[in-house]
């Protein structure tokens, strides 16, 4: 047994969780390269690609980057020491910008021009008409807001700002005196990337990057010299980020203990233009104390995410995919309220394929409704103008009692959620902001209204946000239900959050940080028991990221007693899939479509009576253990049903989704002789033809076909 | 609606918990909500006597958080009860008032007896099989934080209930300064649990048969708890527990703390719980463990819904106080055929006055307990019976009985031999400050005098002890309470007697009484 379980939790058995997400950016890098896509859809995901790395690079490189500075040695999962790992980074991320730009250059730079879009590289290449209109636009538009900074020996070098893009400049005085000075500006972000020409008619729509018409017109900003040389640069710090929570506390200890020799501010990554200046670069790289291995020249544009921009540019709809707009919810096409419709069963909303809509219309109607005692809600990451904190706000004033937990540490929009949980406060509402040591990750709203027969709880519990601008693009399940169980389950969560002590036992729900982590383990072991007695084992687990050690363990020692593992994971994975002798019953596929797959599913086989969950975590040691997640039952056999259905059509995919190797990397699946099935796409169309069926039912003039009413009703 | 919201607080050793409940006839009682803060004011009590002001600032801002949840769900009504860590500690008083000028919520201690008899209503709320299960013979078995209570039940009726200082916080809190190995330290609480219950055992168990043991109060909840959030066990055997046990005993505090998801704290008061309910089971014997779950705020709630006839309960707990007090006067050797027909005496006259003495339910039984225990004092001295009496009945726990209504009792017996002297009235006021049902002292003055004038007169209509009225009949006319009988022998000594006693009778009811033998004709 000894040398099993050492097999199950060799290093070498796991697979770095940062290479494996940038294995994750290839396969969006897949989609921009394909060119089945429409072609403005291939721009879309090229920048996703660029803003992805952006925030990798200031989320887990800056951390790894304190983690070497605080000389902390310990190996991750796969027994990688933060500085192997840095290395590792460096190499792949170079080699993902270098395919990232010959996929702009060579393959979509050219689609673009074939289909009426011109991007004009280089300021060089306008024609004069161009020319003076790119001028003008700089005189205009562009010269009052910039700030040109020259460097001497009384100006020292300035601090350049975190994710901008910046022009730097050699400049010789016209006076003539040989030394060089250094010069760079800032390009303002208060203006827009992309400058359109005037457009012709009959002729292709030419666009220009405003660095290269602030670089056409550096001379204008230094009068009294001569630019010699001027090229864009890009720094990213980790000047403004604390230790992600990822990491261990000890980790968090030490660095804390280290502080005064963190470097604030340190750059962390330099991108410029392949075509630098030798003597320029040797400045920037001087100045900006940055290794060579943290330098990326680029063949192109700087920050790739002006692309997403370019997807916006009005015009070119038919470059687009056809927008698809999320169907109603058949169960709720009626006349009655959305309570009576939850009394008539449990309600499944499958997202974005059906509207977000009577999520937010459950909080407007419990506001409005009189006999609605209580709204209590985890929100984490809100849309700006959300309709639910307006709800909110209104269901104070109508004198219910509204707490909401609002999760401040949502990354990177802690400001934004401020002001709105402020508004909430101001308005009545109990606002609780967070717990300590704990981020909220769960998703749920519980509404405590008084009926006839006493007092019936109302709960919604979801995979994703309550973000109704994020539910048109992510894949989310939500269920609403009024069982008892959950519904005192529900007011248990809320209890907890509140401060109070934990409740006596859980009907149905279970809980991270205390309870997740053991019952995921306890059913991921029963079907290895199930397996080794010779009954059928059955795992399918659909989720965001898997690097979590114990479950991986768990999952190898069940593959090894054979029982059957499915996984759809999206982003990372550290488990090896099909090794022999650890895996080889285990499948993991990512599927990466039109819509992001944010849904976690567990389907446990249970000895043929299955039991299946949706929940908020995904399977890594910051979901099990550093927040406060939720995982519920799907226990109303249609829609377990459903559900199942949705796993299997997803294991089916053979065009949107990438089956990983036993050697990490992942390739899409073989399509020969199969029929093609992009399960995003059939979940649309499912969508429309339940609501076409449900109108039907609805109006049965409009089938000229009359149903005889054979039930006894 | 027929539906009612109502709130019930404990304000506990260890724990304050609000239980927000629904009762309806219909739907019975059903617990909506309920919260639990852990705050260990039972600590303060009983090291220091007295509940710091760190401790009563808290207290306050949860009770506050309370008051707010039980305003969202619009309840109707509320209790709050204090229990031993209030009602021990020197400052109690101040403590509540504090609570209810930052709160305005009033915490009521109960006593003991109180608080326990409450909790058999909850089991009996909770469960049907509760008749049955008591039809054979059952041990309730509540371990609190400061003591725990033993109660036996045979053939549908309490027999006897005991209290016992063998709370698990108190023995752990006795253990804290006893330094030796956790082995040793289980086995030092094992010995003095055994000591305490062997007493209990010769005095009060006898040879009773227990069939089985039902287990409430804070501890058994826990241990009772399946592991990782799962449901709780109901019922075990004896045998199941032993196995329980030992395994419990193996556990280290970390274990405990996994296994049943408790905190540190509360960890180290399972095994003492566990000690006790092991030696419970082997002095009883009983062989099914029964755990309903009940905490005391299901108990309010039963309460509540019993008082408010929200709900309809099979088993008549006033005849539990009843069988209990008579079980008392039988080991005091007071219960015969003279107790029994001063029990129907006191009654009837009570009945017949109705209209005049204004009283009511909760009092006729104050009555009837007190005709019970009239004769106990015989016991001790047959000189000074009434001192007695009123020694006996004030330190015996009489389940059921706040301290108030315990105190009245004894007194009432007492003037029963003794001159009534409204001016000489000694009461422990400060016991029952701010208890459930406080009346002033006037007011305890008024209903002690009416309840002793009954009883004298009844005691007065068996001077002979041989029932001679036995069948007498009772009505009020013409200001005259007309007592008549058809006795034919000799009343001479009751009717001597019943004069007496009429006079005080008609001091304190303007009505006099009188006694009249019908004689037949020929």
């Amino acid at each position: 047994m000894a040398d099993i379980n050492e097999i199950f939790n060799n290093p070498n058995n796991y697979v770095n969780r940062e290479l494996s997400w940038i294995e994750f950016n290839y396969r969006v890098l897949g989609e921009a390269r394909d060119k089945s896509l429409p072609l403005l859809e291939r721009i879309k995901f090229l920048g996703i690609t660029a803003s992805n790395l952006d925030e990798f690079y200031m989320v887990r490189v800056a951390s790894l980057k304190d983690m070497v500075h605080a000389k902390y040695t310990k190996p991750d999962i796969a027994g990688l020491k933060p500085g192997e790992q840095l290395e590792k980074i460096s190499e792949k991320t170079h080699e993902l910008v270098a395919l990232q730009y010959s996929t702009y250059n060579r393959s979509l730079l050219p689609a673009l021009k074939q289909n009426g879009i011109q991007v004009i590289v280089n300021h060089e290449d306008l024609n004069e008409e161009e020319g003076n209109f790119a001028d003008n636009y700089f005189e205009r538009d562009v010269y009052p807001v910039l700030t040109p900074m020259a460097v001497d020996s009384s100006r020292p070098f300035p601090l350049i700002r975190n994710k901008s893009l910046n022009i730097a400049a050699l400049l010789k005085k016209k006076s003539g005196e040989e030394e060089l000075e250094f010069a760079m500006v800032q390009v303002p972000s208060v203006l827009p990337r992309i400058v359109k020409f005037p457009k012709k008619e009959g002729e292709e729509q030419k666009v220009i990057l405003l660095e290269q018409i602030i670089e056409r017109n550096m001379g204008s900003l230094f009068l009294n010299y001569n630019v010699v040389t001027a090229s864009p640069f890009r720094v990213m710090r980790n000047a403004d980020l604390t230790i992600d929570e990822e990491e261990a506390v000890d980790l968090l200890e030490e660095i804390q203990k280290q502080l005064k020799k963190r470097q604030w501010g340190e750059a962390i990554r330099l991108e410029v233009e392949e075509k630098i200046d030798k003597g320029l670069l040797k400045i920037l790289k001087r100045e900006l104390t940055i290794s060579s291995s943290d330098i990326f020249l680029i063949s192109g544009p700087l920050d790739l995410t002006f692309l997403m921009k370019l997807y916006g540019v009005k015009g070119f709809e038919h470059l687009k995919a056809v927008p698809y707009v999320p169907q109603q919810v058949p169960e709720l096409m009626n006349e009655d309220d959305i309570f009576t419709n939850i009394r008539k069963g449990d309600i499944l909303l499958h997202h974005p394929y059906e509207t977000f809509d009577p999520v937010v219309n459950f909080v407007k109607a419990a506001a409005k409704d009189p006999e609605v005692l209580a709204i209590k809600q985890t929100l984490y990451r809100v849309s700006g103008n959300s309709p639910i904190v307006a709800a909110l706000e209104e269901a104070a004033d109508n004198r219910k009692q509204v707490s909401v937990l609002v999760e401040l540490k949502a990354r990177f929009d802690e400001e934004n959620n401020i002001n709105w949980a402020k508004k909430l406060e101001k308005a009545g509402c109990h606002v609780i902001y967070g717990l300590v040591g704990l981020k909220t990750h769960s998703k749920i709203t519980l509404v405590v209204r008084r009926e006839e027969d006493g007092i019936r709880r109302y709960v919604h519990l979801g995979t994703g946000n309550y973000n109704d601008s994020t539910a048109k693009l992510y894949t989310d399940f939500g269920l609403m239900t009024c069982n008892p169980q959950i519904g005192e389950d529900a007011t248990a969560v809320f209890n907890m959050l509140s401060g109070y002590s934990e409740p006596l036992q859980w009907n149905k729900l279970v809980v991270a940080p205390i309870w997740l982590r053991a019952r995921f383990l306890k059913m991921i072991r029963r079907e290895t028991k199930n397996a080794k007695a010779g009954k059928q084992a059955h795992i399918i687990a659909k989720m965001n990221s898997l690097c979590d050690k114990d479950i991986i363990a768990a999952l190898y020692e069940a593959s090894c007693a054979g029982v059957k593992v499915q996984l759809i994971v999206r982003g990372i994975c550290s488990l090896r899939a099909g090794v022999p002798g650890l895996s080889e019953n285990i499948t993991v596929r990512s599927i990466i479509g039109n819509f992001l797959e944010h849904a976690r599913i567990f389907y446990f086989d249970n000895d043929g009576s299955p039991e299946l969950y949706l929940g908020s975590a995904d399977w890594m040691p910051r979901n099990l253990d550093k927040r406060v997640e939720i995982m519920f039952p799907v226990e109303d056999e249609d829609l377990k049903e459903r559900i199942i259905k949705v796993l299997l059509i997803q294991l089916e995919d053979n065009v949107k989704s990438h089956i990983l190797l036993p050697d990490g990397t992942y390739e899409k699946p073989d399509r020969r002789g199969r029929v093609q099935r992009n399960s995003q796409e059939d979940f649309c169309e499912e969508a429309k033809l339940l609501v076409k069926a449900e109108l039907k039912k609805l109006n049965p003039q409009a089938s000229r076909v009359f149903i005889p009413n054979e039930g006894q009703s | 609606m027929a539906i009612k919201i109502f709130a019930a607080i404990d304000v506990g050793s260890f724990e304050l918990e609000l239980g927000i409940y629904e009762i309806s006839v219909k739907n019975g009682i059903n617990k909506i909500d309920h919260v639990r803060h852990v705050i260990a004011l039972g600590r303060d009590t009983y090291n220091n006597g007295k509940i710091s002001y760190e401790l009563v600032e808290e207290m306050c801002s949860v009770i506050r958080d309370f008051a707010g949840i039980m305003q969202s769900y619009k309840v109707i009504g509320y209790r709050a009860y204090a229990t031993s860590a209030l009602r021990e500690a020197k400052n109690s008083q101040i403590v509540l008032d504090q609570v209810r000028v930052r709160t305005g919520i009033e915490v009521q201690i109960i006593s003991n007896s109180e608080q326990r008899f409450i909790s058999y209503k909850a089991i009996a709320s909770k469960d049907a099989e509760f008749s049955k299960i008591i039809e054979k013979g059952t041990a309730i078995v509540d371990v609190g934080f400061g003591s725990m209570q033993v109660s036996l039940f045979d053939k549908d009726a309490l027999v006897s209930t005991q209290n016992l200082m063998l709370g698990v916080l108190r023995i752990r809190e006795m253990m804290a300064d006893v330094q030796v190995s956790a082995k040793m330290q289980n086995t030092l609480i094992e010995e003095m649990v055994d000591n305490e219950l062997y007493t209990f055992r010769k005095v009060y168990l006898k040879d009773r048969q227990i069939k089985s043991l039902i287990g409430i109060g804070e501890s058994i909840l826990y241990l009772s708890r399946g592991s990782n959030g799962g449901k709780a066990v109901e019922r075990i055997t004896a045998e199941e527990y032993g196995e329980f046990y030992e395994k419990l005993l193996k556990m280290s505090v970390e274990g405990i703390q996994e296994r049943f998801g408790v905190n540190a704290e509360y960890a180290a008061l399972l095994v003492p719980a566990a000690i006790i309910f092991k030696c419970v089971l082997e002095i009883t014997g009983a062989d099914m463990f029964w755990i309903p779950g009940i905490r005391l705020c299901d108990s309010i709630a039963a309460e509540y819904a019993e008082e408010t006839k929200a709900v309809k309960f099979h088993h008549d707990f006033s005849e539990d106080i009843l069988a209990a007090s008579r079980n008392m006067a039988k080991r005091y050797k007071c219960h015969g055929p003279h107790t029994s027909i001063m029990e129907k005496y006191v009654v009837d006259l009570f009945d017949s006055m109705k209209k005049y003495h204004g009283m009511g339910k909760r009092e006729r039984l104050l009555l009837q307990i007190a005709a019970i225990l009239h004769a106990c004092g015989k016991f001790i001295s047959m000189k000074k019976p009434s001192e007695s009496a009123y020694n006996i009945i004030m330190s015996t726990e009489i389940i059921g009985l706040s301290h108030m209504e315990r105190e009245i009792i004894a007194n009432v017996v007492r003037y029963n031999g003794v001159e009534f002297d409204y001016s000489r009235m000694h009461l422990n006021e400060e016991l029952f400050r701010n208890t459930k049902g406080e009346l002033s002292k006037e007011d305890i003055t008024i209903l002690m005098a009416k309840l002793t004038a009954i009883l004298r007169l009844a005691n007065s209509m068996d001077r002979s002890h041989k029932q001679k009225l036995s069948d007498s009949r009772m009505n009020v006319k013409n200001g005259q309470l007309l007592v008549t009988t058809s006795y034919e022998g000799d009343i001479t000594l009751e009717s001597v007697s019943f004069s007496q006693k009429a006079e005080f009778f008609e001091e304190i009811f303007g009505i006099r009484p009188v006694l009249k033998q019908k004689r037949r004709l020929t």
